[in-house]
């Protein structure tokens, strides 16, 4: 069964690689970046099964059990585009483009300076032989890392501008996990490029892992009421842990349930609400009418227009 | 079908070996090894990030890899695949060793660096500062010259190791990638055209040598010494070349982006296939192959004979090494492994051939 799948998968890819994609680089003169554009027809073609496995999962369940029922689901559609500009890779891409020349002068001076990055297996070389829980503990630290940018989003009012974007939806659904200006996609792949440096980025060879957590961090968007019981909820971010960090109540630095996989950094750090009973409605009653109704590309400049007005009102 | 042919075809040829091939998965962090006679991958060394090249070390004893994103040179052992060492440093993608033994170079493609290493101590020597791309490393058959392809800037760059300097850099054409010395000239495949170029070190004039199909990639020498092999990497092809006349003989379409190929003592070919995650067994002589599935984006390959008599470095005793990434002075008699002596820069590099199985050759001259 594996290896049925793993022969679709690289029928698929190949096939889009070596009739489409590459005849076209070679036509443009891109030759030189065709094995990026290879990992990048990885990365899409992953994309589209995510966002397939995702959806296939996370509708029933808010047909299920919604914990709010919208007359129109207008509102929506702006985080399914979201969504698909994330996960297909195009957003990923262009930043690849934009910051490719930068992190390879960067990643040169690094080296001059005589300093090679290590890996966390070099630090524990135990973990050599333990691939898989080389990867769990990759997932555990870049997830504190996650639970402290988040924490910082929600602290400094110019980062704030930009997340209240993701905060704004009041028709929250799992498609509003990929819901950021690129603003902050970029300071986010600037902060996991870092932790790249000091501890190295974990291995992406474990694909259906990948798929999984990509499934459970949708998941903790979902319009669903669902908890995973007294200790699950403790354990693993739930619909209902992460709705009440999207609560109205919840905004800016006033914000519970930072946890983006792992509960247990609200619990250590005290911010964790295990209140089971509580799906509070979503939204930013601060942000501007275009965070919460406007397109994509409107909100994208909104975006801009806020992060300025918070630095300047900061130095005034 | 293809797999029984393939078979039939190994142990016709050859009924009491049972050779291994060393994949580098560059995709998903792995080695895989398959064994040839039953065709099948029977084993998968994990890495760190991302593998691409596989070199044989001077005195025959490792396989030397890089993982390029870990940071890390594997020092492997050619007959159990046990990895002996791991030696930290920056970015090894291309690698490759001086005929004489002394030196290891490096291209680091993603940071634009060439680093000249001590290849017993592994201590860094120089780092040249690239634009673009170092992509991949020749040598002189004298250890005097290394060159490297720059893909980002379409040149290359040619070191002198008597002077530790950048002697020049020369306009080759778009994205050139896989480099080797063939008959006191280099071929260079260029990616972004048809051709594949000489590039003469001593007048640097730069002519089309042949061409195979779009996306021209690198040429291998065979172990005859009468034939280069040329892959395409957009039309997919692979191409018999004559080596001393650039004629192409024979072109063989084979989809899935034929990328490193590696020779058995037989000539058979082994390449690994980027875009479809296999590697192919190619017998040239009857056009009979097949495929064997490997992990995601496989590059660099190694072909270990596990038969009496032949070691790691039969390759450099063929007529073939001569030309190649790593050049010998002259072709070498005997068989059996090789081992480099301590030779200094512009003086005899000789190289020293042991006969025989490893287990049976005189003791090898150290290189430290």
């Amino acid at each position: 069964m594996t290896d049925f799948l793993q022969d679709q998968y690289d029928g698929v890819t190949s096939w889009l690689f070596e009739v489409l994609l590459q005849p076209a680089m070679y036509a443009l003169g891109l030759m030189n970046w065709a094995d990026e554009a290879f990992q990048w027809m990885d990365f899409f073609v992953f994309g589209v099964i995510q966002v397939i496995v995702v959806a296939a999962v996370c509708l029933p369940l808010e047909r299920w059990r919604p914990v709010e029922r919208w007359e129109s689901h207008g509102l929506v559609w702006t985080d399914v585009l979201y969504t698909l500009l994330s996960r297909l890779g195009i957003l990923p891409l262009l930043g690849f483009i934009l910051f490719y020349t930068a992190s390879s002068r960067i990643e040169g001076m690094i080296a001059d300076s005589g300093f090679v990055p290590p890996t966390l297996e070099t630090l524990l070389p135990w973990l050599r032989e333990a691939p898989l829980v080389a990867l769990a503990l990759y997932i555990v630290i870049l997830d504190f890392t996650e639970y402290w940018r988040h924490r910082f989003q929600h602290i400094f009012p110019w980062w704030w501008a930009l997340h209240s974007i993701h905060h704004a939806q009041t028709q929250m659904t799992f498609w509003t996990d990929d819901r950021n200006h690129i603003l902050d996609d970029i300071i986010a792949a600037a902060w996991f490029g870092i932790i790249a440096v000091a501890i190295g980025v974990p291995p992406g060879q474990f694909p259906i892992i990948l798929l999984v957590l990509r499934l459970a961090e949708s998941l903790s968007h979902a319009n669903v009421r669902l908890d995973f019981g007294r200790l699950g909820e403790r354990l693993l971010v739930s619909p209902r842990f992460h709705r009440l960090h999207h609560g109205v109540l919840s905004v800016g630095n006033l914000g519970k349930n930072y946890g983006v996989l792992l509960p247990v950094w609200d619990w250590i750090f005290g911010t964790a609400d295990f209140r089971r009973d509580h799906y509070p409605r979503t939204g930013d009653p601060d942000a501007p009418a275009t965070y919460v109704r406007g397109g994509w590309l409107a909100q994208q400049a909104a975006g801009l227009r806020q992060v300025w007005r918070a630095i300047t009102a900061r130095g005034a | 079908m293809w797999r029984a042919a393939l078979l039939s075809l190994c142990i016709a040829a050859a009924p009491a070996r049972a050779d291994t091939v060393y994949v580098l998965n560059s995709g998903d962090a792995s080695i895989s090894v398959v064994d040839v006679t039953t065709f099948t991958e029977t084993r998968r060394i994990p890495l760190l990030r991302e593998a691409h090249h596989i070199v044989l070390s001077p005195d025959g004893r490792d396989l030397v890899l890089g993982d390029s994103a870990a940071n890390e040179l594997i020092f492997l052992d050619p007959q159990t695949g046990e990895i002996r060492r791991r030696e930290r440093i920056s970015n090894p993608y291309h690698l490759e060793y001086s005929p004489n033994g002394r030196f290891l170079v490096v291209a680091s493609l993603r940071r634009d660096h060439i680093d000249i290493y001590d290849a017993a101590s592994l201590t860094l020597l120089q780092r040249f500062r690239q634009r673009d791309k170092p992509s991949h490393v020749a040598f002189s058959p004298d250890s005097r010259w290394f060159y490297v392809t720059l893909q980002g800037t379409g040149q290359v760059a040619a070191v002198d190791l008597l002077t530790s300097s950048l002697a020049w850099v020369q306009d080759v054409g778009p994205e050139p990638a896989g480099i080797i010395w063939n008959r006191g000239k280099l071929v260079i495949g260029l990616m972004g055209r048809r051709d594949f170029v000489t590039l003469d070190p001593e007048t640097r004039e730069v002519r089309v040598a042949f061409q195979v199909g779009r996306g021209a990639h690198t040429a291998f020498a065979a172990p005859d010494g009468r034939t280069l092999w040329a892959t395409s990497r957009v039309d997919s092809r692979i191409a018999e070349v004559d080596a001393d006349t650039y004629e192409v003989r024979r072109v063989f379409d084979i989809p899935g982006g034929p990328d490193c190929l590696a020779f058995d003592p037989e000539g058979r070919i082994f390449a690994t296939l980027r875009w479809t995650g296999r590697m192919l067994a190619f017998d040239p002589r009857t056009g009979e192959n097949a495929q064997v599935r490997v992990g995601r984006s496989p590059h660099g390959i190694f072909v270990m004979p596990q038969r009496q008599g032949v070691g790691a470095d039969f390759a450099f005793a063929a007529p073939g090494a001569v030309s190649g990434s790593r050049p010998m002075a002259r072709p070498v008699a005997g068989g059996g492994a090789v081992a480099g002596a301590v030779a200094p820069v512009g003086a005899d590099a000789a190289i020293r051939v042991n006969a025989g199985t490893p287990g049976t050759h005189p003791p090898r001259p150290t290189l430290r």
